[in-house]
C-alpha cells in the first residue's frame, strides 16, 4: 500500500541538473555529444559544465501553476538549496511552509501545516525513477541511457539557450509531456514542466536575493 | 501339521500382510496441528484453530542480508517476483505491491461509508471551505498530479485519508521500493503460505523451494548474500526435523547397544533375532490400530510409541532366561505365563490411561502402545515358543554374582533412608515442581528465537503473543463492539502501554455506523448550497465539482458494505485474519505490538468492563492448556494405579504381595522425581507420561522378583532375566537422556532412572522366601 505519491514534476529534473553540474569534470567530459548542438557549437556537455560553475548554494524561486481546474494560476515562493554532495531541498516559504528533500533514493516531505513528515522511496514512483536513473546514467557518462530515456533538444546559443527533455518511458510520459529549461550561460532562468493534459507549472529562478 | 510348523508359518503370513498394509495403506502425517487438542474453552478452541490454520501461523518472514542496500533491493524484487508465481503462496509482500484498479474503484465508490473522517459536519459550508483551501495548497505542491484526477470527485480527500490511516503504523521503511530494515542491512519480505504453519511436509517443500529460488538468483553473483527465514512454519519444520533426526540417531545407537548387549548376555544370534519377533509384531499391530481408529498415524506418535513399546522386549527375555536344557520353550512359557500375564494386564491398564487423556497426541500414543503391548504378549505366549527349535538349548552364561542380587534384601533398612533423603531433596530443591513455561520445552535455539523477534520488529509484524479478543453473536454485533473498543485501544497506545494494534474496525465499520454516515450525508440541494458558498472567492473552474455532488447523492442510497464485499482483495485478506467465525460465533482478533507490561495491560483491559473483550497472552494460554492436560494425565495416572492395584489384589494369591509389588514402584517414582528436581528439571507432561512406562517396568520387575520359583537355579535365571531387561531399558533410555531435545531428554531420563530404581527397590523389597517353594 502506498501513500503520498509526490510526483515532483519539475523539481527533480532541476535537482538533477544541479547535481549534474556538480559531478566530477571527468565524468562530464567523458559524456559524448548529446542531442543537437546550439548554433554556436553550444552543447549539452558545455551547458552542464557551466551550470556547475554558475551554481549557487541557494536560489529563490517563484512557481506558478496553471491548471484546467483553476481559473487563475496558483503561486508559491521559496528557496532551492543544494548541499553537496547530493542533497537537494525545495523549501516553500509562501503562502505556507513545506519542504521537500531528495537524497539518494529517498524523498522526504515535511509539512508544518499538515503536521506530517514522510519519507518515500523513489522506487515506488516509476515516473520519478526514470528521471533519476537517466540522470544517474549521465553522471557516469552513460549517454546511451540518457538518450534511451529522453529526447534531448538544445536550442539557442550560449547567451540564451533552451534545453528540452521529453521522456520516452511510458511511466514518465504519463505525468510529464516535456520539461523545458531556459537560461543564459550557467544560469537557469525558468523551468516549465508541461503535463500531458496541458496543465503546466512555470518556475522562475531569481538571483542574489534570499528571503 | 504340528503346531511347531504352522504357527510360525501363520505368523509370518500375518506379519507379511501387516507389513504390506502398513507400507501401502498407512497414512503417516507430520502436521503438528493434528496432535493439538480441541481445547475446552471458547478462547482455547479459537486460539487452537488460529494456531492450526490462522494467518499469523502461515507467515514466513524472510530477510536478505550481507550486501549493499541497492543489491539487496534488487534481489528482494527478483525474489518477490519469482515467489509470486508459486501457487502455494497466497501472498508475497516485499513493499512493491499496491492496490489494484478494482480495489481502488471499490474504495472510491465506498469512501463515504468507510472513511472515519465522515461526520455530520463534514459537508457543512465551513468544513467544505477548509477542505477546498487545502486542495488548492495541494495543487500548488508536487502532490498535484496525484490528486488532480480525484479532486473533482473527492474534494475532501477521503480516499487518501483512508489509505493513510491504514498504512500508517505497521509498514517497514522502504528503500528503492522494497521493505528494508532501518539500518538498511536487511531487505525484508513476508510470504503467506496456503498450507497451515504446522503442516511440516508442505512447509518444508515451500521453504526448500524458496531457498532454491534464491540460490538461482544468486547464481554468478559474487556477493555472498544470506537468506534468513523465520516464523511458525519455519519453526515447525525445524522442530520436526530436529526431533526426527535426533530420535533416529539415538534410537539407532540405542538399538545397536541393546542388540550387542543381548548378544553378549546370551551369546546367541538366534535368540537375539527371536527377541525381535514380539516387538516387531507389536509395532505393526499398533500402527494398523492407530491408523484404523484415527485415520492416520502421526510421525511423532510412531517414534515415541516404538520407544514406549521397548518394554515388551522384556517378555522374550524372561522366556529365554528361564529356558534350560531340560524344559522346552512351550513348557517354560506355560510356567512363567501367570506372572507375565498379570504384568501385561497391569501395564496395559497403565497405557490405556494415556488413551483417555483426551489429548490427541497422547491418545494415539496410548492406543499404539496398548495394542502393541497386547499383541507382543500374545505373540510371546503363543508364537514365540513354537519358533524355538526343540533342540535349541541356550548356553548357561549366568555370571556367578547373580545369586548375590538376592542379598539386596538385606539392604532393606536402606529404603527408609533413601526415601527420607529423596523427600528432603524434593522439599528443599529450588527447582519449581512443574514446568510452567512451555517455551522451555522447545528445541529451538535462542538465536532462532531472537532472529524471529528481530525480523518481526523490523517488519512491524505482530509477535503472535499478545491479543485482544472481542466476541459477538453476529458479524454486525462484533463490528459494533469492536468499534466501541477502538478509542480505548488508542488510549492504551497513547499511554505507551502498547506500540500498536490492528483491529477489523479500522477497515470495516459496522452496518450501523455506515448507515449513520449515510443519514448524515446532505441532500443534493443542501450540498449544492453549501458548496456554492464555500467556493466563493476560490479560483476553481466553474462546475468542477458536479461529480462530487453526484457521488454524495449516490452514496446516500448505497448498500452498506460487509466482509464479503471485499472478498478476493488485499483488504479482504486482512479482514479474514482479523475477524473469524466459528460455529456461528464471531470473534475479532486484535493483534498487539510492543506490549510493555503484560500484567498492567491485562488490568487496564479488565477495567474497561467489557465482557465481550478480553486480553489473551497466547503464551500464557498455551501453557495453561498444557497444564490442564498434564493435570488430567496425573489424575488418570492415579486412577490407573488404583485399577492396577485392584487387578493385582484379584490376581495375586497373597494380599501381602500386592504391597510388595506396588511399594517398590511408589518408592522409585518418589526417588525419580527427587533426582529430576535435584538436577534442576521441573516436571512436564512428558515426564508424567513416562511415569506410566516406569510403572509398567516396575510391575514387571516386582512380579518376577516375587515369583514363586522351583529352586535356586530357577531363581538365578529369574534374576538374570530381570537384570538383562533392566539393563536394556537403561541402555535405550539412557541414550535418549543425552538428547538435546528437551522432550526426548525428559523421557529418557525418567525411564532410565525409573528402570534402575524399580529394579533396586523391587529387589530390596522382594520376599525372602521365594525360592523355598
Amino acid at each position: 500500500m502506498t501513500f503520498g505519491r509526490i510526483r515532483t514534476r519539475w523539481f527533480l529534473p532541476l535537482c538533477l541538473l544541479l547535481v549534474a553540474g556538480h559531478v566530477a569534470r571527468e565524468a562530464v567530459e567523458a559524456m559524448p555529444a548529446l542531442g543537437d548542438q546550439g548554433r554556436d557549437g553550444w552543447t549539452v556537455e558545455q551547458l552542464v559544465e557551466s551550470l556547475k560553475e554558475g551554481r549557487e548554494p541557494s536560489i529563490p524561486f517563484e512557481e506558478a501553476t496553471y491548471s484546467s481546474l483553476l481559473t487563475e494560476p496558483l503561486i508559491v515562493r521559496g528557496v532551492l538549496r543544494f548541499l553537496p554532495p547530493a542533497r537537494l531541498e525545495k523549501d516553500v516559504l509562501e503562502p505556507y511552509r513545506e519542504r521537500y528533500v531528495i537524497e539518494g533514493d529517498q524523498v522526504t516531505f515535511e509539512s508544518e501545516r499538515k503536521g506530517v513528515k514522510r519519507t518515500i522511496s523513489l522506487e515506488d514512483y516509476p515516473a520519478l525513477r526514470s528521471f533519476v536513473e537517466a540522470f544517474r546514467a549521465s553522471f557516469t557518462g552513460d549517454a546511451a541511457q540518457l538518450k534511451q530515456s529522453y529526447a534531448t533538444t538544445l536550442e539557442g546559443n550560449r547567451r540564451k539557450w533552451v534545453l528540452s527533455l521529453r521522456p520516452h518511458d511510458p511511466a514518465g510520459k504519463a505525468i510529464v509531456d516535456s520539461i523545458l529549461f531556459s537560461g543564459s550561460e550557467g544560469r537557469i532562468a525558468t523551468i516549465t514542466v508541461r503535463a500531458p493534459d496541458g496543465d503546466r507549472s512555470v518556475i522562475t529562478l531569481s538571483r542574489g536575493h534570499v528571503p | 501339521m504340528s503346531p511347531r510348523r504352522w504357527i510360525p508359518a501363520l505368523w509370518l503370513i500375518i506379519l507379511a500382510g501387516g507389513l504390506w498394509f502398513t507400507a501401502t495403506q498407512l497414512s503417516v502425517r507430520s502436521d503438528l496441528g493434528d496432535l493439538l487438542p480441541e481445547g475446552s474453552t471458547t478462547t482455547q478452541r479459537l486460539l487452537l484453530t488460529q494456531v492450526r490454520a490462522g494467518l499469523s501461523g502461515r507467515l514466513i518472514l524472510v530477510a536478505l542480508e550481507g550486501a549493499p542496500p541497492d543489491e539487496l533491493a534488487r534481489l528482494s524484487k527478483l525474489l518477490g517476483e519469482s515467489l509470486r508465481g508459486d501457487g502455494r503462496l497466497g501472498f508475497v509482500g516485499n513493499g512493491t505491491q499496491s492496490w489494484s484498479k478494482e480495489e481502488q474503484a471499490l474504495l472510491f465508490r465506498s469512501r463515504y461509508l468507510l472513511s472515519r473522517t465522515m461526520t455530520a459536519d463534514r459537508f457543512s459550508e465551513s468544513s467544505l471551505r477548509a477542505a477546498l483551501n487545502e486542495r488548492l495548497d495541494d495543487l500548488r505542491s508536487p502532490l498535484a498530479p496525484m490528486i488532480k484526477d480525484s479532486l473533482p470527485v473527492d474534494p475532501t480527500g477521503e480516499v487518501l485519508g483512508m489509505l493513510q490511516s491504514w498504512s500508517g503504523w505497521d509498514a517497514p521503511t522502504k528503500y528503492r521500493g522494497v521493505w528494508m530494515s532501518a539500518d538498511r542491512a536487511r531487505a525484508l519480505l513476508v510470504a503467506e503460505t496456503r498450507a497451515a504453519g504446522f503442516d511440516a511436509d508442505a512447509q518444508e517443500s515451500i521453504q526448500r523451494d524458496i531457498r532454491a529460488t534464491f540460490q538461482d538468483l544468486m547464481k554468478g553473483n559474487g556477493i555472498p548474500v544470506r537468506l534468513l527465514m523465520s516464523g511458525p512454519g519455519v519453526f515447525t519444520v525445524e522442530i520436526q526435523r530436529t526431533i526426527e533426526a535426533e530420535a533416529w540417531r539415538l534410537s539407532t545407537a540405542a538399538a545397536a547397544l541393546v542388540l550387542c548387549f543381548l548378544l553378549l548376555s546370551y551369546r546367541s544370534v538366534t535368540l537375539v533375532l527371536l527377541s525381535l519377533i514380539p516387538i516387531s509384531s507389536g509395532i505393526v499391530a499398533g500402527m494398523i490400530a492407530v491408523n484404523g481408529w484415527f485415520g492416520f498415524v502421526h510421525g511423532i506418535t510412531l517414534g515415541f510409541g516404538i520407544t514406549l513399546l521397548g518394554v515388551v522386549d522384556d517378555y522374550p527375555i524372561h522366556l529365554f532366561s528361564h529356558m534350560t536344557a531340560g524344559g522346552s520353550a512351550p513348557v517354560v512359557m506355560r510356567t512363567i505365563w501367570p506372572t507375565m500375564r498379570i504384568g501385561v494386564l497391569t501395564t496395559a491398564i497403565g497405557f490405556s490411561s494415556l488413551l483417555l487423556s483426551g489429548y490427541p497426541a497422547l491418545a494415539q500414543l496410548g492406543l499404539l502402545s496398548l495394542v502393541g503391548l497386547l499383541t507382543a504378549a500374545f505373540v510371546t505366549r503363543w508364537v514365540l515358543p513354537a519358533c524355538i527349535s526343540q533342540k535349541f538349548s541356550p548356553r548357561e552364561v549366568q555370571p556367578g554374582w547373580l545369586p548375590k542380587v538376592d542379598q539386596l534384601a538385606k539392604g532393606r533398612t536402606l529404603v527408609p533412608v533413601i526415601l527420607v533423603l529423596a523427600t528432603l531433596a524434593l522439599i528443599w530443591s529450588d527447582t519449581p515442581f512443574w514446568q510452567q513455561d512451555l517455551g522451555s520445552l522447545s528445541p529451538l535455539s535462542d538465536d532462532k528465537k531472537q532472529l524471529d523477534q528481530r525480523l518481526r520488529q523490523e517488519l512491524g509484524a505482530p509477535d503472535i503473543r499478545d491479543l485482544v479478543i472481542v466476541e459477538g453473536t453476529t458479524a454486525e454485533d462484533l463490528l459494533q463492539r469492536a468499534e466501541s473498543l477502538m478509542p480505548k485501544l488508542e488510549g492504551l497506545r497513547t499511554n505507551g502501554m502498547l506500540a500498536g494494534y490492528d483491529i477489523v474496525s479500522r477497515y470495516l465499520p459496522s452496518c450501523r455506523l455506515q448507515q449513520e454516515r449515510q443519514r448524515a450525508l446532505p441532500e443534493r440541494a443542501v450540498l449544492e448550497k453549501n458548496l456554492g458558498s464555500a467556493l466563493e472567492g476560490l479560483p476553481y473552474a466553474p462546475g468542477l465539482f458536479a461529480p462530487f455532488v453526484a457521488a454524495v447523492e449516490a452514496a446516500r442510497s448505497q448498500r452498506p458494505l460487509d466482509r464479503e464485499s471485499f472478498a478476493g482483495t488485499m483488504l479482504g485478506r486482512k479482514l479474514e485474519s482479523l475477524m473469524v467465525v466459528q460455529q456461528n460465533h464471531w470473534v475479532a482478533i486484535v493483534p498487539l505490538r510492543g506490549v510493555l507490561d503484560r500484567r498492567q495491560l491485562e488490568t487496564a483491559i479488565a477495567q474497561w468492563g467489557e465482557a465481550s473483550a478480553s486480553y489473551v497472552d497466547l503464551k500464557e494460554e498455551s501453557n495453561r492448556l498444557m497444564t490442564a492436560y498434564r493435570d488430567r494425565t496425573v489424575q488418570l495416572l492415579g486412577w490407573g494405579t488404583a485399577a492396577i492395584s485392584i487387578v493385582l489384589a484379584l490376581g495375586m494369591p497373597v494380599l501381602n504381595l500386592v504391597w510388595r509389588v506396588l511399594a517398590p514402584i511408589a518408592c522409585s517414582l518418589v526417588v525419580v522425581v527427587a533426582v529430576l528436581r535435584g538436577s534442576g528439571e521441573p516436571l512436564s507432561l512428558f515426564h508424567v507420561a513416562t511415569f506410566l512406562l516406569v510403572i509398567g517396568l516396575g510391575l514387571d520387575y516386582a512380579l518376577f522378583f516375587n515369583r514363586v520359583e522351583g529352586g535356586e537355579a530357577d531363581r538365578t535365571r529369574t534374576i538374570f532375566g530381570l537384570v538383562v531387561c533392566s539393563a536394556t531399558t537403561i541402555l535405550v533410555f539412557g541414550v535418549l537422556a543425552f538428547s538435546t531435545i528437551p522432550v526426548l531428554h525428559a523421557i529418557g531420563m525418567t525411564a532410565a532412572c525409573g528402570s534402575l530404581f524399580c529394579l533396586f527397590f523391587a529387589g530390596v523389597m522382594a520376599r525372602k522366601d521365594v525360592h523355598v517353594a
